[in-house]
C-alpha cells in the first residue's frame, strides 16, 4: 500500500503544478488587478476546486481513459510524472503552458511505448478543443461584455458601488471558475490512476458513499489546493497583464467566461440538457489556459468598439500560442524516455495490456503484477500467457535486454559470477522456464 | 466573512455620501465667491468678508473630507485600479476651492479701484468663472456615474473658460486704453488674472477628467 502512495506522488506534483500555475487562470486578474487579496483568492480556489473534484470530477476524467488506458501503477506514474515535469520545466523557462496538454502528450507517448493504440476518433476530438475552447471562451466573454456594459450604462452604479458589485463578482465568478477548474482538470492530476485507484469505497452512515474515485481526486485537489497556496501568488499577479490589460468589470468577464466553458466540458447535467436539442459535446479535460487566453481576445474584440485588440500584445499571444504546440510534444517524449528508464532501469512494469490484452490478463493475474489484478479482474481467459517485458520484440526492449546484459557482467566483474543484482521485477516475475512449464 | 463584507459595503455607501457631500461643497465656494465678489462691487466690504469666512469654512470641511476619502479609499482597498484617478481629481477640485477664496480675498484684501462702468463686466466674468467650475464639478459627478456623458461637460468646461478669458481680454483692452492711472491699470489687470486662473485651473482640471474618463471606458 505504501508503495501506492509513492506511485501516486508524481499525480500529486502534478496537481502542485496545476495549483500553482491553473489557479492563476481563475483568480490571477483579480489579484493582479488588486481586486481581491491574495489570501482570500487561494482560500476560495482551493476549496471550490477540492468541491469540483470530488462531486463534479467524474465526467472529465473519463474522457482521458478513452484516449490510452494506462493499466500499471508504474505506468500511471511515469506518464503523471512526464506531465509534470514538462509543466514544472516551461513554467520555470517562462513559457506557457496547459497541464491538459502535458497529459495527453504523456498518455500518447505512454501509447506508443506499450504499443496501445491510440484512439484516434479520441485524439482528434481531445486537440479539437483545443481550437474550439478558446474560440468558445471568445465568444462567451464578447456576448458577455456586451450584455453587462449595456447593462451597466442603463444602471450607471457610482463608481464604488460598481467597484463593490465587481468585487463580490469576481469572488463569486472565481468560487465558479474553481469548482469548473477542480471538476474538468481533476481528470489530468489523477485520471491516470483512476484505473489503479488504491482506495477502497467507504460508506458513511446509509446514504452517503465516497467512492474510491472521489477519494483519490480528493488527493489531488489537496495537491491542487497546496499549489495555490505555495506557488501561485507570482503567477497570479502577473496573468492578468500578460496579454493585454484588463479592467475589474473585463476581468470578471473573463472569469466567468473560462468557467462556462470548463463547466460545459464537465457536466454530465449539462451534456444531457444540450443531448435533449441535439447539441453534444465531449466531457473532456480541457486547457483552462486556453480559455482564459480566448476570453481575453473575446474581450478585446468588443471592448472600446473593438478598438482594444489594438491593446494585445501578439508577440505574448504567439508565445502562447507556440506552447500549446510544444506541450504535447515534449510531454509525449518525456513519458515516452521515462518509462524507458522506469521499466529497464527501475524494473517496473510500467504496463500490462500493451497489444494483447487478453494473454496480458493472465500475466497480470499472476504474483508479479499485483497492482494491477483488479483492473483485469473480469479476464477469464486461461491460456498460458508471457508476461509483457519477457515476449517483447519491439526496439526499445531489445535495447533494454542489452542494457540488462550489461549490467549482469558488471555484477559479476564486481561480486563474482554467482552474484546477481535482484530488483523488484525480478522479484515479482515469474521464470521465463516456470511461465513455459 | 459576510459582516466585513458587509461593513465594506456600509463604508461604500458612505465614500459615496462623503464624495457628494465634496462635491457640493466646491459647488457652493464657487456660489459663495460669486457673491463675495458682487458685495465688493457694491461696495458692501463687511459682506464680502463674511463670504471669506464661509469661504474658508467650506475650505477646511473640503480638505477634511478630501483627507477621510483618501484614508477610506487607501485603508478599505477601494477601486484599486482608479483610485490615484480619483485622489488627483478631488485634488484638482480642492485647488478651485482654494483659487476661489485667493481670488476674494485677494479682491477684499488689495481692494482694487475699479471704474463703476467695468462692474458688470466684472460680474460677468466671475459668473462665467463660476459656471465652469459648475461644469467641472458636474462632469466629476460624471465620472462616478456616467462616463460617456464627461465629454458633453468638458466641452462646456472649455467654452465657458475661453469666454472667461475672452471677457478679461475686453476688459483689459478698456481699461488700458482709459486714462486712469497706471498702477490701477497694472492692479486691475491682475485682478482680473486671478480671476481668470480659476477658469484655467478648471479647464485643466477637465482635460484630465478627460483622460480618466477614456481609462475608465468600458
Amino acid at each position: 500500500m505504501d508503495s501506492v502512495f509513492l506511485y501516486l506522488t508524481s499525480g500529486l506534483f502534478l496537481g502542485w503544478s496545476l495549483g500553482a500555475n491553473d489557479a492563476a487562470n481563475v483568480f490571477g486578474t483579480a489579484v493582479g488587478s488588486r481586486m481581491i487579496r491574495f489570501t482570500t483568492a487561494a482560500w476560495i480556489c482551493s476549496l471550490f476546486v477540492v468541491l469540483g473534484a470530488v462531486f463534479g470530477g467524474a465526467g472529465a476524467a473519463h474522457g482521458l481513459g478513452k484516449l490510452g488506458h494506462v493499466d500499471a501503477l508504474a505506468g500511471s506514474f511515469t506518464v503523471a510524472l512526464a506531465a509534470a515535469l514538462t509543466v514544472y520545466g516551461m513554467t520555470r523557462a517562462g513559457l506557457p503552458v496547459s497541464t491538459t496538454q502535458a497529459i495527453v502528450g504523456g498518455i500518447v507517448g505512454w501509447n506508443i511505448f506499450s504499443r496501445s493504440p491510440t484512439n484516434v476518433y479520441e485524439l482528434i476530438r481531445i486537440v479539437a478543443t483545443w481550437i474550439v475552447c478558446p474560440v468558445l471562451g471568445a465568444l462567451f466573454a464578447a456576448i458577455i461584455y456586451v450584455v453587462i456594459v449595456w447593462l451597466i450604462r442603463w444602471w450607471q452604479p457610482h463608481l464604488l458601488r460598481r467597484d463593490w458589485y465587481t468585487r463580490w463578482g469576481l469572488i463569486l465568478a472565481g468560487a465558479f471558475g474553481s469548482y469548473s477548474l477542480g471538476a474538468n482538470n481533476i481528470g489530468n492530476v489523477m485520471g491516470v490512476f483512476v484505473a489503479s485507484s488504491p482506495f477502497r469505497e467507504i460508506h458513511l452512515g446509509q446514504w452517503l458513499t465516497v467512492t474510491s474515485t472521489q477519494q483519490l481526486f480528493l488527493l489531488g485537489a489537496v495537491a491542487i489546493g497546496v499549489g495555490v497556496f505555495t506557488y501561485s501568488r507570482g503567477v497570479m499577479t502577473t496573468v492578468g497583464r500578460g496579454v493585454m490589460p484588463l479592467s475589474p468589470v473585463a476581468a470578471w468577464v473573463v472569469v466567468v467566461a473560462h468557467g462556462l466553458v470548463l463547466f460545459m466540458f464537465s457536466s454530465t447535467w449539462l451534456q444531457d440538457l444540450f443531448g435533449r436539442i441535439g447539441l453534444y459535446f465531449p466531457l473532456i479535460p480541457v486547457s483552462s489556459s486556453q480559455a482564459v487566453i480566448g476570453a481575453v481576445i473575446g474581450v478585446a474584440a468588443v471592448q472600446s468598439g473593438g478598438r482594444a485588440i489594438r491593446q494585445v500584445r501578439w508577440k505574448v499571444l504567439l508565445k502562447v500560442a507556440s506552447g500549446w504546440v510544444s506541450t504535447p510534444v515534449v510531454a509525449a517524449l518525456l513519458s515516452f524516455v521515462l518509462l524507458f528508464v522506469v521499466q529497464n532501469v527501475f524494473q517496473e512494469t510500467v504496463y500490462v495490456s500493451g497489444r494483447d490484452t487478453a494473454t496480458d490478463c493472465n500475466a497480470a493475474k499472476g504474483p508479479a503484477v499485483s497492482n494491477s489484478t483488479r483492473l483485469h479482474a473480469s479476464c477469464s481467459n486461461n491460456a498460458p500467457a508471457k508476461a509483457n517485458a519477457l515476449s517483447d520484440t519491439r526496439p526499445w526492449h531489445s535495447l533494454a535486454r542489452g542494457t540488462s546484459n550489461i549490467q549482469s557482467r558488471v555484477t559479476s566483474r564486481l561480486y563474482g559470477p554467482e552474484t546477481r543484482l535482484r530488483g523488484p521485477f525480478e522479484k515479482r516475475m515469474p521464470s521465463e522456464s516456470s511461465i513455459m512449464r | 466573512m459576510a459582516r466585513s463584507i458587509l461593513s465594506l459595503f456600509g463604508s461604500t455607501r458612505a465614500l459615496e455620501g462623503q464624495i457628494d457631500t465634496f462635491l457640493e461643497k466646491i459647488s457652493e465656494g464657487g456660489l459663495v465667491f460669486q457673491a463675495g465678489l458682487n458685495a465688493f462691487l457694491a461696495a458692501r466690504l463687511e459682506r464680502a468678508g463674511e463670504r471669506i469666512e464661509q469661504l474658508t469654512a467650506l475650505e477646511s470641511e473640503a480638505d477634511a473630507l478630501r483627507r477621510s476619502i483618501e484614508m477610506t479609499l487607501y485603508t478599505e482597498m477601494l477601486i484599486p485600479e482608479s483610485r490615484g484617478d480619483v485622489l488627483n481629481l478631488l485634488g484638482d477640485l480642492d485647488t478651485l476651492l482654494d483659487g476661489f477664496k485667493a481670488s476674494l480675498l485677494g479682491i477684499v484684501v488689495e481692494q482694487p479701484e475699479i471704474p463703476t462702468i467695468y462692474h458688470d463686466r466684472v460680474r460677468d466674468l466671475g459668473a462665467v468663472v463660476t459656471e465652469a467650475c459648475e461644469h467641472t464639478i458636474r462632469a466629476a459627478r460624471a465620472f462616478f456615474r456616467d462616463v460617456p456623458s464627461i465629454r458633453d461637460h468638458i466641452h462646456k468646461i472649455s467654452y465657458f473658460e475661453a469666454e472667461s478669458d475672452e471677457i478679461a481680454l475686453r476688459l483689459n483692452r478698456s481699461v488700458f486704453g482709459s486714462d486712469i492711472e497706471l498702477s490701477r491699470k497694472l492692479h486691475l489687470r491682475d485682478t482680473l488674472r486671478v480671476i481668470c486662473e480659476i477658469a484655467d485651473a478648471a479647464e485643466d482640471c477637465g482635460d484630465r477628467l478627460a483622460i480618466y474618463a477614456v481609462k475608465r471606458s468600458l
